[in-house]
């Protein structure tokens, strides 16, 4: 095979379409980054709910015996009611673990954390305003509704306190940008698709004499298309490089010097940029040489 | 080497078929001229020998191969046995002659020495030796379809197709073209001639397949283009 005619012709081509093959680069660069950038986000849920997940854990307070409003409450809690409680959360299977603390406990707590009115020889708050509680560690954080269900409309249960409360909003919100970025990602995908195969059209329609030439003095299919599938194997790899460069410009700028600073979560790191980066590359590739082969076997077929 | 059994060829849209039925024979080394009207279907038997259309009913032979049953990746291999030239030329305006001729050879694969070698002696073959370094458009009508020629012969088909040859050709070009066919034949190359030129044909007196409406009509040895020689 002359590799030196191929060569050539993939100059010509390239020279030849600069501005489609522009067009095309900065497309995948954009969509690719939005992939990318939506791959980081999935990893970064991932890593929230590993982190928010393994403090989770909701609190049953049990009837102290103050909260007259509650039909729950006819008194403090009692030792029956109790069990009841906790043979419900022994059979709720997506119950890890359950902590018991007690009204003095509780109180001992408040007190390490010197609120005013706690301490003294005459505090406002005694360990008998405290609340009874079942600490419960779950198996899946999200199933926290089916637990509470089963178990806050029991006789002795006071109130609940649900840290999901606190963490699904924030959970919600990556998810949220997550799905934003891979619905722009997959419009610029198809935007990146229709270019490819326009620039693939327009460049066999200007080799459309040396092809027909080639075709009627035997040449290959294979030898025929490959200046074409290097082109787009060129531009797939300026896209794919630009948007490396993009990727770790989001991740040096926004992650390592912005956001590692807040120690709300975890935050991915350059493995997660490696792995998502991958997969990009892999993308790109598939994008620019799948429809070059589809439509060069439709325009230069033998 | 060329053998139509029974061939029909029906594009969709179009009420008659553009070939009906035909059935010819063509040996090794003979030289035969295709003559018939416009849209007798002379195109069409040309584009069934080169495999770029297939025949809808009946078999066409092509170098021995039956080109309905031959795998598309075997298509280029047939056709580096079939050298084509048209009346256009179709050189490409970007490369000189050398190149033009040359082309035939890099695209199927011919290493840098090889082609280095049969150019020059292909070129001195057609009559160009020493205009190598012209470009297409420096060249008269005549030269630029000696170009053409020596790109369908470079690489020693066993077969050459010409889709007339002659047709934008002043009567001078055209001997010219002809008595350089008529050399190729006699090395061995079976040539198949579509034209319209009446007197090139009288004046040949080679074989003579006449079609008409997509059926044949004529099969004459030593023929002119009217039935009358």
């Amino acid at each position: 095979m002359q590799l030196r005619y191929v060569f050539t012709e993939l100059r010509q081509g390239l020279r030849r379409n600069l501005s489609m093959h522009v067009a095309v680069a900065l497309t995948l660069l954009v969509s690719l980054t939005l992939a990318g950038v939506g791959l980081l986000l999935r990893e970064q849920a991932q890593l929230t709910e590993e982190v928010w997940g393994d403090e989770l854990q909701i609190t049953f307070y049990m009837c102290n015996g103050a909260n007259d409003r509650n039909p729950q409450c006819a008194g403090a809690v009692d030792d029956s009611q109790k069990k009841v409680i906790t043979a419900a959360l022994d059979d709720n299977r997506y119950v890890d673990k359950i902590e018991e603390e007690s009204q003095e406990q509780a109180y001992e707590r408040l007190q390490a954390l010197d609120v005013e009115g706690v301490s003294g020889p005459d505090p406002v708050v005694k360990s008998s305003d405290m609340w009874e509680s079942y600490w419960v560690t779950m198996t899946d954080p999200h199933h926290s509704a089916e637990i509470i269900e089963a178990v806050a409309g029991l006789d002795g249960i006071d109130h609940v306190g649900d840290v999901h409360e606190v963490t699904g909003p924030i959970l919600a919100a990556v998810d949220g940008l997550q799905s934003a970025a891979l619905v722009g990602a997959i419009v610029l995908v198809i935007a990146a698709l229709l270019l490819v195969a326009n620039t693939i059209r327009l460049a066999a329609f200007a080799r459309r004499r040396e092809i027909g030439i080639m075709r009627l003095v035997g040449a290959s299919t294979l030898y025929i298309a490959l200046p074409f599938l290097l082109e787009s194997l060129v531009v797939a790899l300026v896209g794919i490089g630009l948007s490396g460069i993009a990727l770790a410009a989001v991740m040096y700028f926004g992650v390592e010097q912005r956001l590692s600073s807040t120690a709300v979560t975890q935050w991915v790191g350059w493995e997660e940029f490696f792995s998502s980066f991958a997969i990009v590359a892999i993308l790109g590739i598939l994008l620019t040489l799948v429809p070059t082969l589809l439509l060069t076997r439709k325009y230069i077929k033998v | 080497m060329i053998r139509f059994e029974k061939v029909s060829k029906a594009y969709p849209g179009q009420a008659r078929p553009a070939l009906n039925s035909l059935s010819i024979d063509i040996q090794k080394g003979e030289f035969v001229f295709l003559v018939g009207q416009s849209g007798s279907g002379k195109s069409t038997a040309l584009k069934l020998m080169l495999r770029e259309q297939r025949p809808t009913t009946g078999r066409v032979y092509v170098a021995g191969k039956e080109i309905n049953r031959l795998a598309g990746w075997k298509v280029p291999r047939l056709r580096r046995q079939v050298g084509t030239i048209f009346q256009d030329f179709r050189l490409l305006a970007n490369k000189n002659v050398a190149e033009n001729v040359a082309f035939a050879m890099q695209v199927t694969g011919h290493s840098n020495r090889e082609i280095r070698e049969r150019v020059p002696e292909t070129l001195e073959l057609v009559g160009l030796d020493g205009k190598g370094d012209r470009m297409p458009d420096e060249l008269s009508g005549g030269e630029q379809q000696r170009v053409a020629v020596a790109r369908a012969f470079i690489n020693r088909p066993m077969i050459l197709i010409a889709d007339e040859p002659t047709g934008n050709l002043d009567p001078g070009n055209t001997v010219g073209i002809m008595r350089l066919l008529d050399r190729i034949n006699r090395s061995g190359t079976t040539i198949v001639m579509a034209t319209h030129d009446v007197q090139m044909v009288d004046q040949m007196r080679k074989r003579v397949i006449e079609l008409e409406h997509g059926h044949l009509v004529r099969d004459q040895v030593q023929g002119g283009y009217g039935a009358q020689f």
